[in-house]
């Protein structure tokens, strides 16, 4: 269900039913006291969360991982059409602001009998242009070489 | 955490000689001795690159032989070119604890519901 635009900006698409009317699910999206209970990979708490969901408005999560560390995210809402559609933007920053990454997402809530047909879709800029940029003593083509190191592992891995 | 073995892949892909000694392992395992050799650096300086590869899961450093060798694991690389699929991952897993929650609330309105 994804795909690769380029090597530079890549896009995820996720559909899922979830088994609740769309208003609730709107909801468990927008408040920030119920997005502070889903929001994150498992085992992750969201000890900041915070959402103004309207159209400018701004959401920041900081989400805190089992281990402790801290990644910062937020954005700003472009869209916000209840219970039906929802668009942000996706920035997560390090420690110092920078982004890391860079997303726009929207958010499809579709009626499905009594429950909700969930379509989201981001297109992401890729991190490793990032960590490229911030790694010190870079060569020149790191990221060239980069790829051609995974392609060539990729090939041996398959021809074993 | 995904973001946080990322850098850690990262931070050991940053230095040149960690790399050469990467591209080397590609065509087979090699012993510490037979790292060394291209870079006229002593054992210990290449040993202290090997462990910061072995620690980002880079490298696997069989109890085989005697001699130890030294052999690539791919996958970590595989995710920095495969980004996309952490970030698919990401969703995912909010998207089950998002489905547990909505369950939890659904009881909770109706409980509240019922309470009217």
């Amino acid at each position: 269900m994804s795909s690769v635009a380029s090597s530079k900006e890549r896009e995820v698409t996720i559909t899922r039913i979830f088994d609740a009317p769309r208003e609730l699910v709107f909801k468990a999206w927008t408040d920030p006291k119920h997005l502070a209970k889903w929001f994150g990979p498992k085992g992750f708490t969201n000890p900041v969360c915070e959402a103004d969901a309207r159209v400018g408005g701004t959401w920041h999560i900081v989400m805190r991982s089992p281990e402790g560390t801290e990644h910062p995210c937020g954005g700003v809402y472009r869209e916000v059409v209840e219970p039906e559609r929802l668009v942000f933007t996706n920035i997560a920053t390090d420690k110092e602001g920078k982004p890391i990454l860079d997303g726009l997402t929207s958010v499809v809530f579709e009626k499905h009998g009594d429950k909700t047909k969930l379509t989201m879709h981001t297109r992401a800029t890729a991190v490793v242009d990032y960590a490229v940029e911030r790694l010190k003593g870079m060569e020149a083509g790191w990221t060239q070489t980069l790829e051609r190191l995974g392609e060539e592992l990729a090939r041996l891995q398959s021809a074993r | 955490m995904t973001q946080d073995r990322l850098s850690t892949t990262f931070a050991a892909l940053a230095d040149p000689t960690r790399r050469a000694i990467l591209a080397r392992l590609i065509s087979d395992e090699a012993s510490v001795t037979e790292l060394a050799r291209p870079f006229e650096m002593s054992l210990p300086a290449v040993s202290k690159h090997l462990k910061v590869l072995e620690r980002a899961g880079l490298i696997e450093r069989s109890r085989e032989a005697q001699w130890r060798p030294c052999r690539l694991r791919a996958k970590p690389l595989k995710e920095i070119s495969d980004w996309v699929e952490h970030y698919r991952r990401f969703w995912e897993e909010s998207f089950d604890r998002l489905d547990i929650y909505l369950s939890e609330l659904k009881k909770k309105e109706r409980k509240y519901a019922r309470k009217k």
